[in-house]
């Protein structure tokens, strides 16, 4: 080749062009070469030795690729509403929901690849409720394929429905103290979350194209728009207990289509569909549809300096139509928020929400209609902790006198496995 | 609707031929700069893309959809390791499930191991500490000698890869090397008058450059790594700025230049905004304009004749 050509007179030239050259440098030159040289020679073992030098630590790290990690979420605030009223203004399960300190959420998480084939986790939480209980739930525990062909991926277990942007993120990496309303209408205070299967599938399109499809029980406690808890009241509708699931339509399925690319070097966009199908437990042969548009856009500038500045604009809007004996309740409603990470460590965020049911009488706390607005400013000593002020101002017409006021202090700790920055 | 379904699936099918990606092995790397080394040493036979811009700070991406992407479609993933991507890698390879790039796979090219890391934390490391790398300082790529090894270790693995273009591969490294051994004595004469003196620098990133061209960092602007400073270490500063007799302050382009500004001004010490990285700054192409441009910026800075 060409460059082998070379080698030798170069070697020559380079020879005597040493001798002129910094005595110093001359030295560290020979001593690349000599180790290049036994590179070259015997790569792997070199390899294997300089792998030995970067010690055991090295090795640790990166055999573990067992992740362990706490999160801690804690509030405190008060509100211009009681405590009774606070239940239903923030009806997620992990909101601030009382006048004083509220434990929010303590996330045990656990994963890690199990094999060649699989990864693993498990995330338990612990929670303090408004009774001063001390509950413990198996939020997700599920595995995942690595490397199957073709782009596919499958998931088993119990975990989190993928639908719209926020229901399967966890309220750690939340951008607000509380849930969306109109999320802690549809899929409950805990967020949309089963046991069953889910499908994904990375398409060879030219741009970032996945699709979704789960099916998961029905049943339980955070199956909320679907069979839910016998015994439970909706709409005046005491849910019954229609049995376990004979055929494919008893059970909880899922469809989700998500896009995404970047716009430029300094925006970078998802766009995603999403569809639930199931029975709900209002009679024998009613179903649930729930349907949603999620759109994601982020920001940052081509300079930046730890991910500062950057804004990024976050909406979701969702539909429901939920039979029930003769009828269907309609229901709908969304947010849209917008994060502006203006210095390194300072996010100033303003959210905006809205949910309304069809043909309520304005007193069910879960279909009257709802607005809320909620800024706030979160200041993130490092990657690890945060500490959050969001002021919510609520105008919800079941309540006496319409509107609430309250102020809540979050925050938050991280310990173990490095968080991840997911986009 | 219904009608569009066959014209979706021959879409599908067109992009999943295989003919219709590009013959050349398909690399995908974390930084610039191994970027432009790889685009070095594999010439046309790859196509070579970064995940980041040489402009950002690199612990601090995201794993965007786009990355996604093209994680997925990747021959070889060359990274640069040492937890440098902790925070967006392992997200990234779960959602991108391309056995050819996973851990253990011979596409995963962690260019950390051939290099020997300094810094590496002796005792317990905590995050009490800041941003401590427990296996050492990821930052080696500012040393030229490193640049090499990392030379030497694609080289390798394009070769096993793509053992029909190896000779090439290799033929590229010698060059590399070549011109490296030539420009490195110009370099380092350039810097000569910096050798054994003491340096102030922003954050522990260029402890490589430093044991390359022989001076010495003796303090960071940042207090712990990835803490900015406060007034009371400021002022501990303008100390040891004066006890020591520091005449330059280096730092990245991206960080904030209020603290090196007012430490300027009490001081008299330069200011030198120094590329870490290839694409930090309009004109970086290569590896070898890096440290060009990183002498610039000390001459013009004053630091260096």
């Amino acid at each position: 080749m060409y460059y082998r050509q070379l080698i030798l007179p170069a070697a020559v030239l380079l020879s005597l062009h040493a001798v002129t050259a910094h005595a110093a440098s001359e030295t560290e030159i020979q001593e690349l070469r000599d180790e290049l040289q036994q590179t070259k020679t015997g790569y792997e073992s070199r390899l294997k030795a300089l792998e030995e030098r970067n010690s055991s630590a090295t090795t640790r790290v990166n055999a573990g690729s067992f992740n362990f990690g706490v999160s801690a979420l804690f509030s405190a605030g008060g509100s211009s509403a009681t405590d009774a009223e606070l239940a239903n203004l923030q009806a997620g399960g992990h909101d601030p929901n009382r006048n004083g300190f509220t434990v929010q959420n303590v996330e045990l998480s656990i994963g890690g690849a199990v094999d060649p084939y699989l990864d693993g986790q498990a995330n338990l939480i612990f929670l303090i409720d408004r009774n001063g209980e001390t509950v413990v739930e198996l939020e997700e525990a599920f595995l995942t394929t690595r490397a199957l062909s073709y782009g596919l991926q499958v998931k088993a277990g119990q975990f989190f429905t993928e639908f719209g942007r926020q229901n399967s993120q966890h309220p750690h990496t939340w951008a607000f103290v509380d849930q969306p309303v109109i999320l802690s209408r549809f899929f409950g205070g805990d967020g949309l979350r089963s046991q069953g299967a889910r499908f994904a599938w990375l398409t060879p399109l030219p741009w970032y194209s996945e699709f979704y499809l789960g099916a998961q029980n029905a049943n339980g406690e955070t199956v909320t728009s679907f069979l839910f808890a016998p015994g439970e009241i909706v709409d005046g509708h005491t849910l019954i207990d229609r049995g376990g699931a004979r055929k494919a339509s008893d059970l909880l399925w899922s469809a989700r289509w998500l896009n995404g690319g970047d716009l430029s070097d300094t925006v970078s966009a998802n766009l995603g569909v999403s569809a639930l199908q199931g029975p709900n437990a209002t009679a024998i042969d009613t179903n649930t549809n729930i349907y949603g548009i999620d759109l994601y856009l982020k920001w940052q500038p081509i300079v930046n300096q730890r991910g500062f500045p950057f804004i990024a604009w976050q909406t979701e809007w969702l539909t429901r139509d939920y039979d029930i004996p003769g009828d269907s309740l309609k229901d709908r409603g969304g947010y849209t928020q917008a994060l502006w990470g203006f210095t390194p460590r300072w996010v100033a965020g303003l959210r905006l929400e809205y949910a309304d049911g069809r043909d309520n009488n304005g007193t069910d706390p879960l279909r009257d209609q709802r607005k809320r607005y909620a800024p706030n400013l979160t200041f993130y000593p490092t990657e690890f902790s945060k500490i959050r002020l969001q002021y919510n101002r609520d105008w919800a017409e079941h309540l006496a006198g319409n509107t609430a006021n309250s102020l809540w202090l979050q925050y938050e700790i991280n310990l173990g496995a490095h968080s991840a920055h997911k986009f | 609707m219904l009608r569009l379904i066959p014209y979706l699936i021959s879409i599908f099918a067109w992009c999943s031929f295989p003919g219709w990606a590009q013959a050349n092995l398909n690399v995908v790397t974390t930084t610039s700069d191994s970027a432009a080394i790889v685009q070095m040493i594999g010439g046309e036979h790859v196509q070579v893309q970064s995940l980041t811009l040489g402009t950002r700070d690199p612990h601090f991406a995201e794993a965007t959809p786009s990355m996604i992407r093209r994680v997925h479609q990747a021959d070889l993933l060359v990274l640069i390791g040492a937890d440098l991507e902790i925070g967006w890698l392992p997200p990234l390879l779960e959602a991108a499930r391309n056995s050819r790039v996973l851990l253990g796979a011979r596409g995963y090219v962690d260019l950390s191991t051939s290099v020997l890391l300094l810094d590496k934390p002796t005792g317990t490391v905590s995050r009490a500490q800041g941003d401590v790398h427990a296996n050492g300082n990821p930052h080696y790529w500012l040393d030229p000698r490193n640049g090499l090894r990392m030379a030497q270790m694609i080289s390798v693995r394009l070769g096993e890869i793509d053992p029909t273009h190896a000779a090439d591969y290799r033929a590229r490294l010698e060059a590399f090397q070549q011109e490296l051994e030539r420009r490195l004595p110009v370099w380092q004469a350039s810097l000569a008058s910096l050798k054994g003196k003491p340096v102030l620098a922003y954050h522990k990133s260029f402890v490589y450059l430093a044991d390359a061209f022989g001076f010495q960092i003796v303090a960071e602007v940042e207090p712990k790594p990835g803490i900015p400073p406060n007034a009371s270490h400021l002022q501990q500063l303008i100390a040891t700025i004066h006890t020591r007799k520091i005449s330059a302050l280096i730092m990245e382009p991206y960080y904030e230049r209020r603290s090196a500004e007012y430490l300027a001004q009490q001081t008299g010490v330069k200011v030198v905004v120094l590329p870490q990285s290839v694409g930090a700054q309009p004109g970086i192409a290569t590896y070898f304009e890096l440290f060009g441009a990183v002498i610039a910026a000390f001459k013009t800075a004053g630091v260096v004749p």
